[in-house]
């Protein structure tokens, strides 16, 4: 709790264009010490839940909802294989 | 008083705990609905996961203002979370087992937070961490297309095998209502993957504590630290001045993961309102 002090957050950009397969690759969801990306389906509201095939391109979306938590380690950049990520200050 | 107590507790049954009170056990607590038609009542939030209050992207907003906005901000939420129907309490491995003696259908499903925030893609019953509880499970059975990796079903028995054995793996024993009152998730959650835990220790939202605390009997303990690897809620730590552990009571969710994994039974739970500073401590 005490960290939440309000301060400028990082800014943290995927591009969705070379991110196409979140869900399988799992390599920065799973290597940020504090969770700080998801992955979704593409899917609206109700549709949520349904199954979807990982491996097909834009099936999944990546995003990080909890720039709070990002430390600027860069652990994630270093393991992303499509250089999709960028955070900046 | 804890407020779900408060509401949806029964002095007749368990002492007035809400867990054990039948009725928020009801047949009725998730409608079967039909794909079609989209869904309604107060489990809506839960399901698509739209939320007519503030969520994470504006308390990242209000992260950048100041302190006062983000209070706001962070109050509002977890008001809305409260009317949405929404809410959670930690529960220890032996009342859990008392809570699944109480509902049914008891079904295993793959856990929605380790998916979205992990991206673990649980498929069978020998990877499920998440429990679903009443009617809401068989529409799961129903629809495998709409609800990802399936869905088992399982009996009392093996429900209580099931839960010892999360309990053995280090998960806290979270309970989760889907349209208060009525309970329809059993979570096994860690930090930071679990919303349950994340939302309350991140932003003091969501999550109940327990209506316990842990103790430790020092005379018993041989200081193995065994416990002090179990406690997600940073309650717990190693005491180096004594070689023993010692626990914040006050930041202690009574989830009792240091008491069943301790090897000499040196640690205890007691009842939360049996101390009189931490009767508020919700």
């Amino acid at each position: 709790m005490t960290e939440n002090i309000p301060r400028k957050l990082p800014r943290i950009t995927i591009d969705q264009k070379k991110c196409t397969v979140p869900f399988l690759c799992k390599r920065c969801l799973q290597i940020c010490p504090d969770a700080v990306f998801r992955v979704q389906r593409v899917l609206e509201r109700e549709e949520r839940l349904r199954e979807l095939d990982p491996r097909v391109d834009g099936n999944y979306v990546l995003s990080a909802p909890r720039p709070d938590k990002c430390a600027m380690c860069n652990l994630c950049l270093d393991s992303c294989p499509a250089d999709a990520i960028t955070i900046e200050l | 008083m804890c407020w779900l107590c408060d509401q949806f507790g029964d002095t007749e049954y368990a002492d007035g705990l809400w867990y054990l009170n039948p009725k928020n056990y009801a047949r009725n607590m998730y409608k079967l609905r039909d794909p079609s038609k989209g869904f309604q009542g107060a489990g809506v939030a839960m399901e698509t996961g739209e939320q007519s209050g503030p969520g994470l992207p504006e308390i990242m907003e209000a992260l950048q203002t100041d302190r006062e906005t983000y209070e706001r901000v962070t109050k509002e939420w977890h008001a809305s979370l409260g009317l949405h129907g929404q809410g959670a309490q930690v529960i220890p491995m032996e009342h859990a087992d008392r809570v699944l003696e109480l509902c049914s259908p008891i079904a295993l499903i793959a856990c929605i937070c380790r998916n979205a925030w992990r991206a673990k893609d649980e498929r069978n019953d020998m990877e499920y961490t998440c429990m679903g509880m009443g009617v809401g499970m068989l529409k799961w059975e129903r629809w495998p297309e709409r609800y990802k990796g399936g869905v088992k079903f399982l009996n009392v028995e093996e429900a209580k095998e099931w839960n010892h054995e999360m309990d053995r793996r280090g998960f806290v024993h979270i309970l989760m209502l889907f349209g208060a009152p009525y309970i329809g998730g059993f979570c096994q959650c860690d930090y930071p993957d679990c919303n349950a835990i994340r939302w309350r220790l991140d932003f003091g939202v969501s999550t109940v504590k327990g209506h316990h605390v842990a103790m430790v009997d020092h005379d018993t303990c041989n200081g193995c630290g065994v416990c002090a690897q179990r406690c997600q809620w940073g309650a717990l730590k190693f005491e180096v001045t004594f070689g023993k552990p010692n626990i914040d009571l006050f930041k202690c969710f009574g989830c009792g993961l240091c008491e069943t994994g301790c090897p000499r039974k040196a640690i205890k739970l007691v009842e939360r309102k049996s101390l009189a500073s931490l009767a508020e401590v919700w």
